[in-house]
């Protein structure tokens, strides 16, 4: 087998917030090949957006490190330079985040903002990067890209913004992209013409895709492999057919049971009650235990490791029997009455 | 057919914009933006209509002026058979109550939960100071919080638990009608499910109506007996539930549905529209779908399509090829 694109073995990354020390990814590892398309899911505060941030060095000021390995194209990015690590992070790796807006420079234009990579990273003239802007901005489907080379951020649509932000991060062509919510932002019309191009970039360009989002349907759009993320940490890894219809977690089913699906109506949603876990606190058994339906004594003393189980693998206890204690009447709960949420 | 506790005709809302001095001295128009343009829409008593479209069609603008929270600029309403104009009396404005996106920044940050709910319980004289406190405990129940919750401010809540508490707000005036806008689009997955239930849950137990907006089509699904689909100030699809997702008519309505990602295993991406939504303009031409509609005729440039009943069925949809 050859070398993945992108190797993490047991990450950890601590932010230092007013409430105390917060262990915000505990041990996370990951490998992507050329052509994967990896989608990570999880609910706001699990770790996803800073497990990318982490690997591109991008992390805020008070977050740091504190354990793991990322090897890039084989390559350990701790035996690196501070330069030559973020020269090799830009040529492999494109990153598009959810706020467009904020990751472009209000006072560039455009055109000039795709075509620095090439100039200034690659070394190309001014004309052959010129060229090679206008040609990612008709490959991500902006109309009239000639004339649109000129325009500043705020003169485009949010649709039109986004895949400028698309164009920047190709514009290295890198082997791999990280996707933030790419699509959070955007219509849903938008929406399906932005993950249209990049499974396009997918199957042209064998470029891999890691996206990080909470929308289920769209990891199941366009994503081959899950990784279900609960207070940093994977808690499920697997395929998407097989995760969607025979989940090994209950968190995941969960997951899957309280998101509505345009294709069917159903009477109730059902829904989690409790909090996610404050990762400011040191963690006692399985920090899922205290919203879990089929939570044991054995759950509140030990958190379960990520171990195989038939095709995938999970963090549970349980996974083999859990569901068999899926609680008749669970929709019921957390509606009214004693819901907190 | 149950009665019908809210109707607008033709209502229309218009954004008119600052304009210079030279501008006033010219005779020029000031520019005007009609964020609604000639809804017609009908909620049957005890039903869900969900109201879908993209974003800056004009859905939200809609849900305010319905509430009253900006003045019609044209058209009717009409509140239990009874026209209501720009000026609303208490108990009209107390029957038609909203439910923001954000009920954080709807809430007095200030205020205490129970401070703030005596204050318009009070005010509209709906309790008196010794059946106040039994009215706020009531409120609590009715939303699923604890009582302790009255004593603290909406900054201690997480956002689930601020939402109920915007429900709480509604609820105290005892309305009739509530409009829902983009309630749970700010909240995770599990605290949406649980947000969705308890609005469902309220709405058959205290026998409301509501109006529920939202550009997610998948939630609408769950929560709507009706659908109405609005595109540039329009409504331009409108029917049950099942009719319209089982059986769209209008292009845009079926572009729309098309392009909502799916749960269902195997699925891939309908035929991505063409184009951007057009900005909002004075005046149209024809059909305002034209630009982006893939079955577009010579036609749809000059007429402008009205709502039209298809078949037999409760559906009815706006456009000159069907």
């Amino acid at each position: 087998m050859s070398t993945p694109l992108l190797s993490v073995r047991d990450l950890s990354v601590e932010i230092d917030t007013s409430r105390g020390l917060l262990k915000a990814i505990r041990g996370v590892s990951l490998d992507v090949n050329a052509g994967d398309s990896l989608g990570i899911v999880g609910e706001s505060g699990s770790g996803k957006s800073i497990t990318l941030k982490a690997i591109m060095g991008l992390l805020p000021k008070n977050a740091r490190v504190t354990s793991g390995e990322i090897h890039v194209d084989g390559v350990d990015l701790a035996t690196l330079s501070e330069k030559a690590r973020r020269t090799l992070l830009s040529e492999k790796i494109g990153i598009v985040f959810q706020d467009a807006i904020a990751a472009l420079n209000p006072v560039m234009r455009v055109g000039a903002q795709i075509a620095e990579t090439p100039h200034r990273r690659l070394g190309w003239t001014k004309e052959k990067s010129h060229a090679r802007a206008v040609e990612l901005m008709e490959l991500v489907g902006i109309p009239e890209a000639e004339k649109r080379f000129a325009l500043y951020p705020h003169q485009l649509s949010g649709g039109l913004r986004q895949r400028v932000a698309i164009a920047i991060a190709l514009s290295g062509s890198p082997q791999l992209i990280f996707c933030d919510e790419p699509t959070t932002a955007l219509d849903v019309t938008i929406q399906a013409q932005v993950l249209r191009l990049l499974m396009e970039l997918r199957v042209k360009e064998r470029t891999g895709l890691v996206f990080v989002t909470h929308d289920l349907a769209v990891v199941n759009e366009i994503c081959d492999e899950i990784r279900v993320m609960y207070a940093g940490r994977f808690v499920e890894s697997g395929g998407v057919a097989n995760t969607f219809q025979r989940p090994s977690h209950p968190y995941t089913y969960s997951l899957l049971k309280s998101a509505p699906d345009v294709d069917h109506q159903s009477e109730r949603l059902f829904s989690i009650s409790g909090e996610t876990a404050d990762l400011t606190k040191p963690v006692m058994g399985c920090p899922f235990a205290p919203r879990c339906f089929a939570a044991t004594q054995l759950c509140s003393e030990s958190e379960p490791a990520l171990l195989p189980i038939s095709s995938s693998y999970s963090a549970c206890h349980h996974a083999a029997n859990f569901t068999e204690k899926i609680p008749v009447g669970h929709f019921a709960q957390g509606s009214q009455g004693k819901a907190r949420s | 057919m149950s009665e019908i506790v809210l109707s607008a005709t033709n209502l229309s809302k218009h954004f008119v914009g600052k304009q210079s001095l030279i501008g006033k001295l010219r005779g020029k128009e000031p520019l005007s933006v009609p964020a609604v343009d000639g809804v017609d829409l009908s909620m049957p008593a005890g039903s869900t209509i969900g109201l879908v479209g993209e974003s800056g069609c004009g859905k939200s603008t809609l849900g305010r002026t319905l509430v009253g929270l900006y003045p019609s600029s044209g058209g009717s309403l009409s509140l239990f058979d009874r026209q209501i104009g720009n000026d609303r009396s208490l108990e009209e404005r107390r029957a038609v109550q909203m439910i923001f996106q954000d009920p954080y920044s709807s809430l007095n940050p200030r205020m205490k939960v129970g401070d703030m709910l005596e204050e318009i319980l009070l005010f509209h004289k709906l309790a008196d100071k010794e059946s106040v406190q039994k009215r706020c405990i009531e409120l609590m129940e009715l939303v699923g919080l604890p009582i302790t919750a009255l004593q603290a401010y909406p900054r201690q809540f997480s956002g689930g638990q601020r939402q109920r508490i915007g429900i709480a707000r509604a609820l105290a005036l005892e309305p009739k009608i509530l409009i829902a806008d983009e309630a749970v689009s700010a909240l995770d997955v599990s605290v949406q499910a649980s947000i969705v239930n308890l609005l469902l849950d309220l709405k058959r137990d205290l026998g409301l109506t509501m109006l529920f907006i939202s550009h997610n089509i998948a939630i609408v699904r769950q929560v709507s007996d009706r659908i109405a689909v609005m595109y540039l100030g329009r409504i331009v699809e409108e029917g049950l539930t099942s009719e319209v997702f089982n059986n769209p008519q209008h292009p845009y309505t079926k572009l729309l549905l098309g392009s909502v990602p799916k749960m269902t295993p195997g699925s891939k991406l309908g035929a991505a529209p063409q184009g951007e939504l057009p900005t909002i303009q004075a005046r149209y031409e024809g059909c305002r779908f034209q630009s982006r509609c893939p079955i577009a005729t010579s036609a749809c440039a000059t007429t402008d399509p009205a709502l039209i009943q298809i078949g037999s069925k409760d559906h009815q949809a706006a456009c000159i090829n069907l």
